[in-house]
């Protein structure tokens, strides 16, 4: 029986000589397809890559919209891209569609748990959605993660970002243990020292953030946040003349600061209403107190509850600073000098007292509180 | 040095091998065809959506009529023919027909999938091999179903799932060298594909933790879903196929391009996800891209538009647009059962999978396939249980409101009588306990003297006595017999000694009846023995019991 050039039966009785012909024959086909499959992918790649240049284009631009359709279209082609993917839910991100992009990105994060992007970006959504306990253990996974670009910059973006985060939420404690933590690895001269006293600041730790302020002031005398920044902080400390010298420069540089104006009047206030500070003459400690003691009798007409036990407290103060107003005159300061501990002992119930009951009171008022509180730390 | 066995394994290694290079080659025609018949984009303009499919289904109609008339129809049924009727031969134009035709198909729009030409492909190729090299008809049988599965498994990148669905649909039964072969090849084939194509699974979702097992309830409902649509969706194709077959013939050339023109308008009008096998779209509905109102629709009209394609004679798959559907329904019920419930956890991914197992298991109506198949194609065995639960419920619902699972319906419609695997798996056999009688009041034993044995012989009214022979075994010896020793005067011999063999063959109550047919006609009386203490005898066995039994259960 004839047969024909791919007729096998004549060589069935040699099997090796079968399987010999079938191995060359694979060899050929696996070179065919080889080819035809490096055609295809060229193709695919160029049309991946095309979609996906368009669809970075749409993102930088926020056309969010577009972007999406252009990097599904570029997955369409190389559907594994780590790339893709990640813009793809970034643009998500951009279009608030978050429940998408987190299964993007939670995949993502799958393939490469290290990835600081990818972990940043589930923070945010963990965050968004009030889910504190994954946000914080995303936030620190960036933290700690691989970046592509500048490591240190990207991981310390990320832990000021957690801070932000971690003060919205009221976490202040965590926000200073955060805080120390960058404060300990940047450098003086870093252009972030500013801020840093300002995160220091909101995170209610004036000692640090006075040094943050400082060290920005190193860089730039002239630095009008930092100054007024460092202002704050020292007046937070109760370092009032520091407190006095930073607010004034600041104000100097920027007159219409309203803030730092306002601070530095109540600073004012409380060095001009302070006998015990230190480096006070003799004439300049008495005047301070009558000061302090006309301010609170000034407190105690202005408030006057009419019934309850605040009324009766109000009622002996009355009496009390009646009895020793005769007294406190720079005379009779002068003739007993431990007037003064009472006058402004009194000064500071009467302050105590009236403020639950008629509100904060004026700068002077708030400025003798402070000076109570720290006469009691002291 | 090569035992046609071994022989056979190697050839099943070069099937999977030719049938995986096959399949990529398949899956970039594919591709090429949607880039230059629908266009770069991920959607396409609209002149694109109504004029692809519809011009396509014109070219596609004479191409079938024309040039590969069997290109139409199931490949698994196609495969099975060859198994059981065709001595395993399939023509090697079908494959080069379903190459072309559903690369066309399925590249400009139509609802159909590629898993099932790979299948047939493989099958194809693996019967031309299986020809040239003459091998013998019973090994020429088996070398389609080899090739289908090599087809199967590259087109999935599953090669468990395929070489469970072509033994659960296509050969019906588990023997060593059937398993080895079709193993054989579809890990080659895979590998084939995995070379070419990447090894990543087709769907990636994130592990899945069932936060209590109450939610299963939640699966569960998605089961009975599943199973109401799978048998929806069958119905549509038993009813609307051979009415749109028995057409005039010259409808036949309109049919592929109708069905394509109102899948367009499908696409056109907001929904151009059903179109081709619409797997970038599972990943996205896995991604929770989509409501879960939207994926419902999804789930609908990709019903309509599978069964516009596949009736019209289109050639193309059902597997895809089954878990297309089963990915759709089942976002669709978890996206709203989350919305009822809140506290449930809830992953579109995870319900979305479990759905396409879902219809895989009411739909195609292989079980064990549908668990394998959701796991492989995911990667993901974390929802192991889920999909077990639902794909059960499913598969149970579709089997009572559709008896006839939809290959049988296919193949009868096609006017073939194929053996049904589910009928198969299904069919009460018969076992010898339905069959024996209880055990004699006489047994003899092995030490008894044949004047003994006479004595109780005479107290019994059975032609042939049971012995016990005296360490292990079994014997018989006819009454007739012993009184033939007596007359020979041989009565004071033991039983042992004039017996003919040393023991006869003995089965056991759970044995299949066409076993005992292999010894009753030898042995007058076989005895039943307990598998746990062979010296117990359960019952005993004549041919005459076992013919009794099968007619009577003719009758029944």
């Amino acid at each position: 029986m004839a047969t024909g050039p791919f007729e096998l039966n004549s060589y069935v009785g040699r099997k090796p000589v079968v399987l010999t012909l079938l191995m060359a024959l694979t060899v050929l086909l696996f070179m065919t397809v080889t080819g035809i499959s490096h055609i295809f992918n060229s193709q695919q790649q160029s049309l991946a890559q095309r979609w996906s240049q368009r669809g970075a284009v749409d993102l930088k631009a926020q056309h969010y919209p577009e972007a999406v359709a252009d990097f599904r279209t570029a997955l369409l082609y190389d559907r594994d891209d780590y790339s893709f993917q990640l813009s793809l839910a970034q643009a998500l991100l951009g279009l608030h569609r978050t429940d998408e992009a987190y299964t993007y990105l939670i995949n993502l994060w799958d393939r490469q748990p290290e990835n600081g992007l990818v972990n940043l970006e589930l923070a945010r959504i963990a965050a968004g959605k009030g889910d504190t306990w994954q946000a914080i253990r995303f936030y620190h996974n960036a933290i700690y993660a691989t970046w592509s670009g500048d490591q240190d910059a990207e991981s310390r973006n990320a832990r000021f970002e957690l801070i932000h985060y971690l003060l919205g939420i009221r976490a202040t404690t965590q926000a200073q243990a955060e805080l120390i933590a960058i404060d300990a690895n940047l450098d003086a001269d870093s252009p972030l020292q500013e801020q840093l006293g300002e995160l220091f600041l909101k995170a209610k730790d004036n000692q640090h953030a006075l040094s943050a302020f400082r060290r920005a002031l190193r860089q730039n005398r002239r630095n009008q946040a930092a100054l007024a920044g460092a202002g704050v902080a020292a007046y937070g400390l109760a370092r009032y003349p520091i407190a006095q010298r930073y607010l004034e420069e600041a104000l100097a540089i920027s007159p219409n600061d309203q803030i730092s104006a306002q601070r530095l009047h109540k600073t004012t206030s409380v060095l001009m209403l302070d006998p015990y500070r230190p480096q006070v003459s003799a004439i300049d400690h008495d005047r301070m107190a009558i000061h302090a003691f006309t301010v609170a009798g000034a407190r105690l007409k202005s408030c006057t509850p009419s019934w309850g036990p605040a009324a009766t407290a109000m009622q002996n103060l009355t009496k009390n600073w009646n009895s020793l107003k005769p007294h406190v005159n720079l005379s009779g300061l002068r003739r007993d000098p431990d007037l003064v501990n009472q006058a402004m002992d009194l000064a500071f119930s009467i302050e105590r007292q009236a403020s639950p009951v008629c509100g904060v009171g004026n700068d002077d008022d708030q400025a003798l509180r402070l000076i109570a509180n720290l006469h009691e730390e002291n | 040095m090569f035992r046609e066995d071994r022989y056979f394994l190697m050839i099943s290694v070069f099937i999977g091998i030719f049938s995986g290079l096959a399949v990529v080659c398949f899956r970039y025609a594919i591709d090429w065809c949607r880039i230059y018949l629908l266009g770069t984009g991920a959607t396409p303009s609209h002149t694109r959506l109504l004029l692809a499919p519809s011009l396509t289904g014109l070219a596609i109609a004479a191409l079938v009529i024309h040039f590969f008339p069997r290109a139409r129809g199931s490949g698994v049924n196609q495969t099975k023919a060859a198994l059981y009727i065709f001595n395993g031969y399939i023509p090697l134009r079908t494959a080069l027909g379903k190459f072309i035709i559903s690369a066309l198909a399925i590249g400009s729009g139509q609802s159909l999938g590629p898993e099932d030409p790979s299948l047939q492909i493989g099958a194809s190729l693996a019967s031309a091999i299986g020809r040239r090299l003459g091998l013998s008809r019973d090994r020429m049988r088996l070398i389609a179903p080899v090739g289908a599965a090599a087809g199967l498994a590259a087109a999935f990148n599953a090669p468990i799932s395929a070489v469970l669905f072509v033994i659960e649909e296509v050969i019906g039964r588990w023997t060593a060298g059937i398993l080895g072969s079709v193993v054989l090849s579809a890990v080659s084939s895979v590998v084939v594909m995995r070379w070419f194509l990447g090894s990543q699974p087709l769907f990636r979702i994130p592990a899945v933790e069932l936060l209590r097992p109450s939610e299963l309830i939640a699966y569960s409902v998605l089961g009975i879903v599943g199973g109401l649509a799978s048998v929806a969706f069958a119905s549509g194709i038993e009813l609307l196929r051979p009415r749109c077959a028995r057409m005039h013939p010259w409808t036949h050339y309109l049919q592929p391009a109708i069905a394509g023109l109102l899948i367009g308008v499908i696409g056109a009008l907001g929904a151009p996800q059903v179109m081709g096998a619409g797997y970038g779209y599972m990943d996205e509905a896995m991604h929770g891209r989509f409501t879960w109102q939207f994926l419902a629709i999804l789930a609908l009209l990709k019903i309509v538009a599978t069964l516009l394609s596949f009736v019209s004679g289109t050639p193309g798959g059902m597997f895809a647009p089954t878990l297309f559907i089963g990915a759709m329904l089942g976002g669709a019920v978890g996206g709203a059962e989350h919305a009822l419930l809140p506290y449930l956890s809830w992953s579109p991914g995870t319900y979305a999978l479990v759905g396409m197992g879902v219809l895989f298991a009411g739909f195609l109506r292989a079980p064990m396939t549908s668990v394998f198949m959701v796991l492989e194609v995911s990667g993901n065995y974390s929802i192991i249980v889920p999909v077990i639960v639902a794909n059960t419920i499913a598969y149970l619902i579709s089997r009572t409101l559709m008896p006839v699972p939809i290959f049988d319906v296919l193949s009868r419609q096609d006017g073939m009588d194929l053996p049904s695997m589910e009928e198969q798996r299904e069919e009460n056999i018969l076992r010898v306990e339905d069959a024996m009688q209880p055990p004699p009041e006489i047994v003899l034993e092995a030490g008894d003297t044949i004047e003994k044995a006479q004595r109780a012989a005479n107290r019994s009214r059975a032609e042939v006595l049971i012995v016990r022979l005296r360490h292990s075994g079994w014997n018989s010896i006819a009454i007739s017999a012993l009184q033939s020793l007596i007359q020979e005067g041989k009565g004071d011999r033991i039983l042992e000694s004039v017996l003919v063999s040393e023991s006869i063959p003995v089965l056991h109550p759970d044995q299949p009846l066409d076993v005992a047919l292999r010894y009753v006609d030898r042995w007058p009386l076989v005895p039943v023995v307990n598998r746990a203490n062979l010296r117990e005898l359960d019952g005993v066995i004549s041919e005459r019991d076992v013919l009794e039994r099968y007619r009577d259960f003719g009758g029944e």
